[in-house]
This record gives C-alpha cells, structure tokens and sequence, in this order.
C-alpha cells in the first residue's frame, strides 16, 4: 500500500465512521440524559454514551491528523492546495473546536451530535470535489498564502459551528414560540398544549406510556415528569404538519430541501443532486426528533453568537493576509476579483449579523437569520464562486 | 471637572420624529435635514445598507466585471455567451459590468460612510466624557444583582471597605470615590471594560475611515503599468511613460514622477512538473534581471511569483510571460521584418500571435501559432500536443497580402483581415526558412521568452495596513471585553461585634466569564480580611446565586 492509498484509507472510511458513530453517541446521550433526568440509572447511561462520544470523536481526529500528515508527505506540501484539503481541514476545525471549546471548556456536550453533524455535511461535500494530492504552482507558494488559507478555513470551521447553533436555535425558538402561544390559550397548562394542537392517538399512547414506565413512587417528581414530557412532546408537535397523513415539519423542510437542491446544482452532478435532498430530509427528521432535549433557545442563541463572534476577527484577519497576499503576488492588495468579493461580502453579511444583534427589535429571531443568511453566503464564496465563477483564485484543483 | 454617573453608551436606533418647528419652508427645510440625520444615526440604517453594500458586491460576483475580465464582458454584450442580450443590455443599464466604479455603488459607501459618521460622532463625544470623567454609579438594589455574596469579618466596617477599595484599584477597577456622596451610606462602587468595550467599537468603526483615506489617496497618487520584456533583449527598456504597454496613472500623478531607470531580462527560468499525472502544472517562474539607475549603477537581481522587486519605491511585478519567436521577412532579398513577437497563451495550449511587415508592398502579415511541444513521429511528420515545454517547438502560419490597415486600432498579436488576402501557409523548425514563392522567405531563426511586468507605485500601502491593524486592535475588545459593574458594603452587627460584608456584581456582557471573575474576587476579598474564629451557626456564610459550576443554563446573554 503506497502512502497515498493509506491516507485515502484513513480518511474514508475510517475517519467518516468514526465521526458517525460519535455523533450517534452524542445523539443518544443528549436524548437519555434529558429524558430522565430524574433516574440516575438513565442518566449514567447517557453519561457513558457521552463519554463514547468523546472517545470516538477523539479517535475521529487522530485518525483525520494523521490522514492529512500522510497526504502532505506523499504529495510534499502542506495540504493547503485545493478544496478538497481546504474542506478537510474545514471539518477538522469543527471537531475540534467543538471538542475543546463546546464540550471542555463551556460544558455543552450535549450539542456536539449536531456540531458533528456539521463536521460530517462538510466532509460530504469534500468528497464532492476530491482531487488527489498534487503539487502547487509557485504563485501559490508564499507564507502569506498559508496564513492565510489556515485563518479562512479556521473560521469557516467555526462558523459552521456557528451555523448549526443558528439553526438550531430558529427551530427551538419557533417550538417554544407556539407552545407558549397555545398554553396561554389554554390557560396556562402545557399538558393542555400537547393536545392543543391536533392530538394524534399515537402522542397520546407515547405520553400514557413514558408516565406508566416511570416507577418512581413520589406522586411530585410524577407530577413533574408528566409535566416535563408533556412540554416536550408539545414542542415537537408544535413544529409538525400533517400532510399525507404524516405528521412531520413539512413545511421546514421543504424550505430546506428547496435551498439545498438550488445549492446541489453548483457540483453538476446528478448523483449530488439527487442525494442532498434526501439527506436534507433526513437531517430535518433528526432535528425534528432532537428539539425537546436541546438547550432552550436562549441559550442556543447565546452559543450561535459566541461562536460567531469568536470566528469574525479571524476572518477580518484572514481578509487582510490574503491582501496581503494578492499584493505580493500580483501586484495589488485588492482588485475586486470574484473571490475577494466574495470574501469582503461574507465578512459584511456576519458583521450584519452582529450588528442585528446589537439592535435591539432583531435580537434573537432576527439576528438568527442574518446568521443563516450570512452562512449561504459563505457556503456562496466557497462552492459557488469556486466552482461556478472563474477568477484569479483559480485553486480548486479540479 | 464635573463628574457624572456613567451611563449606557447613546441609543443605537433614536426615534425619528417631526417637532414643531419654525413655519415657512426654511423651518420645513431645516426639519426635514434633520430628520434625516437622525435616521443615519440609527443602527438599523446602518444594517440597511450594509444589506444594500452586500446585494450590489453579490451582482458583481455574479456579473462579470469590465476592468478584470473585459473579454468575458465583450462576450456578454455580443450575447455569445452569458445570459443573451436583452438581459446583458439589461446589465450595461444599471452599470453592473462595472458595479464598483457605478454612481449606485458610490452613493452607497457615501451613504454608509455618512451613517457612519453620524453614529460616531455622539458616540465618540459620549466615550470621551465617559472616559474622562465618569464615576460607577451607586445602587440601592445590592440583593437584586446577578451575584449576590455574604460574609462575616471581624474587621471595622471602614477598614472593610477599604480593603475592597484597594483590592479592586490594584485589580484596575475603575471606582467611585468615597468623598462623591457625602452623607449616604458608605458603598464600594466599581465598574470595568466600559471603556475598553465601547473604545474598542469606536476604533473599529473609525478605522474605517483610515483605510478610506488609503483608498482614494492610493488612487490619486499611485500609478501602475505593464510590459512585455524579451528575454536577452540588448536595448534595455527604460521606466518612463511611454515605454508601457498600458498604464493607469493616478490623477496626481505626473510624468515627472517616473523613475527612468533601465531594466534588461538576462534570463526567464520556467519549468514544469512533467509527470502527466499534473498534467504538466509549473513548478518555476523566475526572472533574473539587471537594474541600471539613471545615475549609472546597476544591480543584478531575481523577480519571482511572489517575491517583486522594488526599485527606487516602485514594485515589479512577474505577471505573466510568453514565448518570443524570432521572424524575419524577406521581401527581394530586402529584410522587411526582424523582431520577435510576444506571443500570448490560448486555451489549446499553443501560442498565437501576428508578425507585420508594412514595408514590403504590398503589406504582408503573418497569422502565427507556436506549438512549443511538437515531437517528430516515425513517419516524420509531427505531433501536436498541448505540453507548454518547448523542446520540440514548431511555428505554424498563414501568409496574408493587401492592406494591414495599421492606421486603425489593432492588437499587437491579431490581424485585422477586412484587406488582406489569404495567400498560404508553412510550418518552420528554429533556424530554418522557407520561400514562399514571389521572393518572399520566412525565417525562424530562434524561440526566445518574454515575461510580463507590472510596475507599480502604491504610495498608502503602509497607511491601509495600519488601518487594516487598527481595524483588529479595535475589534477585539469591541468584541471580547466585557461592562460589569461591582458593588460592595458593610455593615457592623452590635449584638455580634462582626462586620457583615456584602459583595454584588453584574456583568452586561458575557455573565459566565464574569461569575469566575467574580468568585476569584469574592475569594481573595475573605482571605484578606480576618475572619472570625468559630463560623456561626448552620446558615451559610456564602450565598452565591450560582452555586453551580456550570453556567446558569437559561441565562440570556446580551449581545
Ligand atoms: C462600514 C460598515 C460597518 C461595519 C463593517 C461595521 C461592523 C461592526 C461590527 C463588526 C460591530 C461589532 C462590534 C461590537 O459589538 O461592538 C459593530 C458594532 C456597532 N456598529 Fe458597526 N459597522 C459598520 C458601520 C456602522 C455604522 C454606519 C453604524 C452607525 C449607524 C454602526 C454602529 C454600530 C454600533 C452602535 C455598534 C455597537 C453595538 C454595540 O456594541 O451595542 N456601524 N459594527
């Protein structure tokens, strides 16, 4: 086995398996530990799906550094050349940031099922536009250009995180919006919410059951329990609709599904094409199940900022070495190329982001969408004006 | 100096209203600017066209521009490709083939600069009298903040306080001094990162305008240009004015400001990875070239991808490079052309240029291709590849007679055929010739290279740097530093001899930082005052409202 076979080993499947199990783990912690809190049994089962979590998720990134090493040996360079290695690097930014920043230092383990949901979207795409190692031409091969491309694709990897909490927080926010506005209708009782909307016998069956599995005695801690699954349940509902039958948030995912497929079309390929919508479906469906255990919206909203504001000086700072960059190589600091453009106008659709949360009236929901906005964007600079639009950043190695 | 309480920086978004003002149309006119005024004061203006500056960067993307590629442009016009021409003439009307020099453009940053100058002017006037003269205002709600401690200290309830004055200074607290309330009872009160916070913001926001500076400055006085220099050419090419191929001077820059020294191209190194696997990627790019002053001394020295030359303050740039073949015409034994072409690069892989000889009669040009890898087969004829190394290169032209029409605009490298016929063609080796008939020869005597320079003199390149640091500088503590505030008083219990001290805080920004700043403070505070010898009874002696290690969980963080 050359070098290089071993590093496209390394890389799929065995860092893509285990990210994927990592996040099943994390999935299921956050699911288990929410769900009985009350039962120390259910909690050290999730604790110990949460530590699987992290040992996997570690491993993932052993596996993911040492496939990048191998890759930069076979072709001689550092893996900077083309976007397949810029997106790599992308995800790997994500693991670990949220790694070491989500689950160490502000303990939010319970969102990294989705942070690695994220990594691994972003590893798919990287395989859309794999190319193998080659080497760079000179015009490429300055510090600059390294300083560079490491800061962008640092930030990119935390604004995906960024992304996800965004995300997260607007389908969070818009289920505790409804719930609210129900139990107010129904006087104040969020049991009366659950069945607010169009009760189904299956809900009502999965409520009756949770409550009689629960062997705890103490009528309070029932009584708080009931309460609990009941706002829960009430969540979920509050997003779905039915149609065909199906009780499911349709209408989010057509939204979804109708943003990916315009996206899919950047790669021109059918199996793409194809493939994203129905993945989209399927993630929507994990959201869709996740809401009731995730942080509230307000704290999913704190973390989406944090997490974006953390990001933006490395980006500005990414901005000006590749200035610096376009400078030294070509001879002017900006030339208003498709690229440059592109990156000036992810930089201003974040500091629109920030400046929405700073105003007060768009703080919040608001300011979610600017940050969804802002993340199109980027997604805009990466694979479209790559792909699509031909400039002077012609890296994409394809 | 008056001091005032410090206070939350302006409102970001003031209302906009009609007063009653003076009747008559002055007093409507006087309201009326005002009134807009206030309305680029607000913040959400400012969201507004950024939103705007992002819509109009996204057409220019999107759209291709004039001054970087104006041949996709000429395309696009032609409707031979983009979108057709109806949406193309669609594009040239709102001036989108050149979105950044078009008047909707300007108006924006003019807008944009003009908000941003009325936001920053009440908020750098609100900063400054904050920073220089504020004071941490009192509370009376101490209970009522998010971290709340009580402790018991046997120490005076003054020397207390004082501990918390001197703790908090050498903690570069700002605080209120002690003599502000004469008559209230005694308080602690201190505040920190209200200046470092909203300082940070107005350096960001005002850096802007530095690098606004750098911009228009850099436009007026800087002057850029490009030529094509062949490889071992004796007459060296001379820096003035006209010696460019095309040049974009500033506005105040003047023919005076030309450097007039000499540069010759001794040799243009360029190689190839030529494992097909790359498909025959560079791998080298480098001139080396010999600089001559005006005053007659002279330098040799290397120009590379990414590593320009500066002479005398201008900057040379390796942009671009070609292959030079040699042609010579012949006409009755009569040289009518000698010189080597700057052929330009095609997307098949060869090289296309044009020789022109006016002085034969009639005129003669030559439409010309190079095939810089063109190996001879078994059977002797040879092989076009699109390989761009040039060791088996072959010169491959059409001979056309009439009129070149010279007099009329033309590229270097393309003939104008509206009066020239067609007469044949041939295809030459390097050093040989070939008579075509009518006593005209074509000769090839040697391939050489030309490389493309940029010479550039960009005066506010140091200026847009340190407005692209001070833009950082200012955004980190914009960002990162956090306002809180801390509260602290003591009270003596008669019945006990000890003094109770209480400690509240609150942060505006980033409350978890703030509750380990704050129990670290509350920490050093008990270890620097005594405390009593037996902890009473079982009530706690610490009430902290976040017990807990982790985060509060549903805490709502502003901003
Ligand atoms: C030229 C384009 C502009 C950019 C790229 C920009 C960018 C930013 C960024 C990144 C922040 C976040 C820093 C912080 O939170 O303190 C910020 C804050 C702020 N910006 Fe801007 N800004 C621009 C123009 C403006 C204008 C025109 C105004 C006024 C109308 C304005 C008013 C503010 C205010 C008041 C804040 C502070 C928000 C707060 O801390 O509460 N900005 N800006």
């Amino acid at each position: 086995m050359t070098l290089a076979e071993l590093s496209k080993l390394l890389f799929s499947p065995v860092t893509l398996l285990l990210y994927t199990t990592s996040m099943l783990a994390y999935l299921y912690a956050m699911a288990f530990t929410k769900v009985d809190r009350s039962a120390d049994e259910a909690a050290l089962a999730g604790n110990r799906a949460r530590i699987l979590g992290s040992a996997l998720a570690v491993a993932g990134v052993a596996a993911h550094v040492a496939h990048i090493l191998t890759r930069s040996i076979a072709s001689g360079r550092w893996p900077r050349g083309n976007m397949f290695e810029f997106s790599s690097i992308m995800a790997l930014t994500v693991v670990l940031g949220g790694l070491v920043i989500l689950q160490w230092r502000m303990r939010r383990a319970e969102v990294m099922g989705f942070v690695l949901l994220g990594a691994l979207i972003t590893l798919g795409l990287s395989l859309l536009v794999y190319a193998e190692p080659a080497p760079l031409a000179p015009i490429l091969d300055s510090w600059w250009r390294a300083i560079h491309v490491s800061a962008i694709s640092l930030a990119a990897g935390i604004f995906t995180m960024g992304f996800v909490f965004n995300a997260l927080h607007l389908l969070r926010d818009t289920a505790e919006r409804r719930v609210a506005a129900r139990t107010e209708a129904f006087g104040g009782s969020t049991v009366g919410a659950a069945f607010a909307g169009t009760p189904t016998d299956e809900d009502h069956d999965q409520l009756v059951d949770t409550v009689a599995e629960r062997a705890n005695p103490d009528p309070d801690a029932l009584h708080d329990a009931l309460h609990d699954d009941a706002y829960r349940l009430a969540l979920r509902d509050a997003l779905a609709d039915r149609w065909l039958g199906v009780r499911f948030p349709w209408r989010i995912a057509l939204g979804s599904i109708v943003v990916v497929t315009l996206f899919s079309l950047t790669f021109q390929r059918t199996s793409a094409t194809l493939a994203m919508p129905l993945i989209t479906l399927a993630i929507v469906g994990l959201a869709w199940w996740a809401v009731p255990y995730l942080p509230s919206a307000s704290t999913l909203d704190s973390l989406a900022y944090r997490t974006i504001v953390f990001a933006f000086p490395i980006w500005t700072f990414a901005v000006i070495t590749g200035a610096i960059w376009a400078e030294q190589s070509w001879g002017r600091y900006w030339g208003w190329d498709p690229k440059e453009t592109s990156a000036f106008l992810t930089w201003v659709a974040y500091a629109g982001y920030l400046h929405a949360r700073a105003t007060r009236g768009m703080r919040g929901r608001g300011a979610s969408w600017f940050g969804i906005v802002a993340f199109c964007v980027l997604m805009f600079t990466y694979f479209v004006v790559n792909l699509l639009i031909t400039g002077l950043h012609s890296y994409a190695g394809l | 100096m008056t001091r005032i309480d410090s206070a939350d920086p302006p409102e970001a978004n003031p209302p906009v209203r009609r007063r009653r003002s003076r009747p008559g149309p002055l007093g409507f006119v006087l309201e009326s600017v005002r009134m807009a005024w206030r309305w680029l004061t607000r913040m959400r203006t400012a969201l507004y066209l950024l939103g705007v500056l992002g819509v109009e960067t996204l057409v220019a993307t999107v759209v291709p521009q004039e001054p970087n590629v104006p041949r996709t442009v000429t395309a696009w016009r032609a409707g031979t490709e983009g979108p057709g021409e109806t949406v193309s003439a669609f594009i040239d009307m709102i001036g989108a083939y050149d979105a950044y020099g078009s008047p909707v453009f300007l108006a924006t940053l003019l807008l944009l600069f003009t908000s941003l100058t009325a936001c920053l002017l009440p908020r750098t006037r609100a900063w400054w009298r904050i920073a220089r003269s504020s004071r941490p205002p009192r509370t009376n709600h101490l209970g009522k903040q998010e971290q709340v401690a009580r402790f018991e200290t046997t120490a005076e309830p003054e020397e207390a306080l004082a501990t918390g004055r001197a703790l908090l200074g050498r903690r570069r607290w700002r605080l209120r001094s002690p003599d502000a309330d004469p008559g209230a009872e005694p308080q602690v009160a201190a505040e920190k990162g209200h200046v470092l916070r909203e300082g940070g913001s107005l350096l960001f926001h005002l850096s802007f305008y530095v690098l606004l500076i750098g911009v228009v400055l850099g436009q007026l006085l800087g002057f850029s240009g490009q030529v094509g220099i062949i490889e071992g050419d004796e007459h060296s090419w001379t820096e003035t004015q006209v010696a460019y191929w095309s040049s974009a001077p500033g506005r105040w820059w003047s023919g005076d400001d030309h450097r007039r020294f000499e540069v010759t191209l001794d040799r243009f190194d360029v190689d190839w990875h030529r494992d097909p696997a790359f498909g025959g990627q560079p791998s080298l790019f480098l001139s080396h070239v010999t600089v001559t002053h005006p005053d007659g001394s002279s330098r040799e020295d290397t120009v590379g991808g990414n590593d320009p030359l500066v002479v005398d303050g201008m900057k040379i740039h390796q942009l671009d490079w070609g292959y030079a073949p040699r042609v010579v015409i012949e006409e009755d034994g009569q040289v009518v052309h000698d010189g080597f072409l700057t052929l330009s690069a095609t997307e098949e892989g060869v090289w296309h240029g044009a020789a022109k000889a006016p002085a034969a009669d009639p005129d003669i040009g030559l439409d010309l291709f190079l095939v810089p890898y063109a190996p001879t087969d078994e059977a002797g004829r040879p092989q076009i590849t699109g390989a761009p190394w040039d060791d088996a290169p072959l010169l491959l032209f059409r001979q056309y007679v009439g009129d070149l029409r010279l007099e009329a605009a033309q590229g270097v490298n393309t003939l104008d055929l509206a009066g020239l016929v067609e007469m044949g063609n041939g295809a030459l080796r390097p050093g040989r010739s070939v008579d075509l008939g009518e006593g005209v020869t074509v000769s090839f005597p040697e391939l050489r290279r030309w490389v493309g320079f940029q010479v550039s003199r960009r005066p506010t390149v140091p200026l847009l740097l340190a407005g692209a640091v001070l833009v950082l500088l200012g955004l980190v503590p914009a960002l990162y530093a956090s306002r809180r505030r801390l509260w602290m008083t003591a009270t003596a219990d008669p019945s006990t001899g000890r003094t109770t001290v209480t400690v509240a805080g609150r942060a505006f920004q980033r409350p978890q930082a703030f509750a380990a700043e704050y129990e670290d403070l509350v920490r050093a505070l008990r270890r620097e005052l005594p405390a009593p010898a037996d902890p009473p009874g079982p009530s706690p002696a610490s009430e902290n409202r976040t017990s807990d290690p982790r985060p509060p969980r549903e805490q709502v963080v502003r901003r």
